[in-house]
């Protein structure tokens, strides 16, 4: 039948729309600076956090300079933690 | 350029009257103004147009009910069943954040989500929150939240604390993602008002139709940011119920 046939074109246009479609979409979902900007606010954020126990370890513990020296760069690390598993959230998206 | 003209300018708080409680300032300020109206846009917009309550929904119906939709898949999709009981929270939290940042684009309105102490009071109930809720699920039990398992027994002296800072960073991050892109963009939105006085004869436009194209991407920051304070809720939420 002529109508089944037109039909199934029909569909196979709308599939190949459809497909072509929505990459686009989500591809510019995000632009790069905000990219950049969420990456950078958590590696500030873990730093922010290593600084602040290091200075109140040293001030109760009368540790100067140690531990503000250790707990930035435990910060650090886990500011590139952060950014990891940032990472590994949008790869699985 | 005088002080007066800074682009800083409109996000100074400004108190309408002043008022002491137990030597704190509880003067109610432009912010606070901002907030009462989001929150009755808020209110007044979803009551109105969920009001009805017909089959075949009108265009706000929809838009009313769309913003549900949309609040209630992102917690399905990210915490499962369980996320459910959160609904009330998130959606309002989302509400409050996006209408905040849609109040703050109205010229002359105040931003409130551009102010640090906002969005970290915010994202520390969140923070507050999530951990009261990952003790009450799991007991004692939640520190292992700092344990990662399968790791050689002499790493963990410096995986736990990097895994309690990572834990900890999270109200800050949150926070400042949300407070920095809107007085950026805000400010942004100044410096470039303030070059379309200040340039020579017609000139003047092409920062005017820059404006135009910058609050077009203004609001969907706006709308971005709500969305990625919502989505991050859910993904603590979650974690609160899920370690690892």
């Amino acid at each position: 039948m002529v109508d089944e046939d037109k039909l199934k074109e029909l569909k196979d246009r709308i599939e190949t729309a459809k497909s072509s479609n929505t990459p686009n979409i989500k591809k510019n979902k995000e632009s790069g600076a905000g990219f950049g900007f969420k990456i950078s606010t958590e590696i500030i954020a873990a730093l922010v956090v290593g600084v602040g126990i290091g200075l109140i370890v040293d001030k109760y513990l009368g540790t100067k300079p140690f531990g503000l020296i250790i707990f930035f760069i435990f910060g650090a690390l886990a500011g590139f933690l952060n950014v990891y598993r940032v990472m590994r959230r949008i790869e699985k998206q | 350029m005088a002080a007066k003209d800074s682009p800083l300018k409109q996000f100074e708080i400004v108190p309408f009257s002043k008022t002491e409680l137990g030597g704190y300032d509880i003067s109610f300020t432009n912010s606070s103004l901002s907030m009462i109206i989001t929150v009755a846009v808020i209110t007044l917009f979803l009551t109105l147009t969920v009001n009805p309550r017909s089959l075949v929904p009108s265009r706000m119906q929809l838009v009313s009910e769309l913003m549900y939709n949309f609040i209630a898949t992102l917690l399905s999709d990210t915490v499962g069943d369980n996320g459910k009981k959160y609904f009330p929270f998130v959606f309002s939290l989302f509400m409050f954040v996006l209408i905040g940042n849609m109040v703050g684009m109205v010229p002359y309105q105040f931003t409130f989500t551009s102010h640090i102490i906002v969005t970290f009071a915010l994202a520390a109930i969140v923070f507050i929150g999530t951990t009261i809720l990952g003790f009450a699920n799991h007991g004692i039990k939640f520190f292992s939240f700092f344990y990662i398992p399968g790791v050689p027994f002499y790493m963990h002296p410096l995986l736990i604390p990097i895994e309690v800072i990572s834990y900890l960073s999270r109200p800050i991050s949150l926070s400042v993602r949300l407070f920095a892109n809107m007085l950026a963009g805000h400010t942004l939105l100044k410096v470039f008002a303030g070059f379309v006085v200040a340039m020579p004869f017609f000139t003047g436009v092409f920062p005017l139709v820059f404006i135009v194209a910058l609050t077009g991407l203004e609001i969907l920051i706006a709308f971005l940011q709500a969305y990625v304070f919502a989505i991050l809720t859910c993904l603590y939420i979650n974690d609160a119920y899920h370690l690892h």
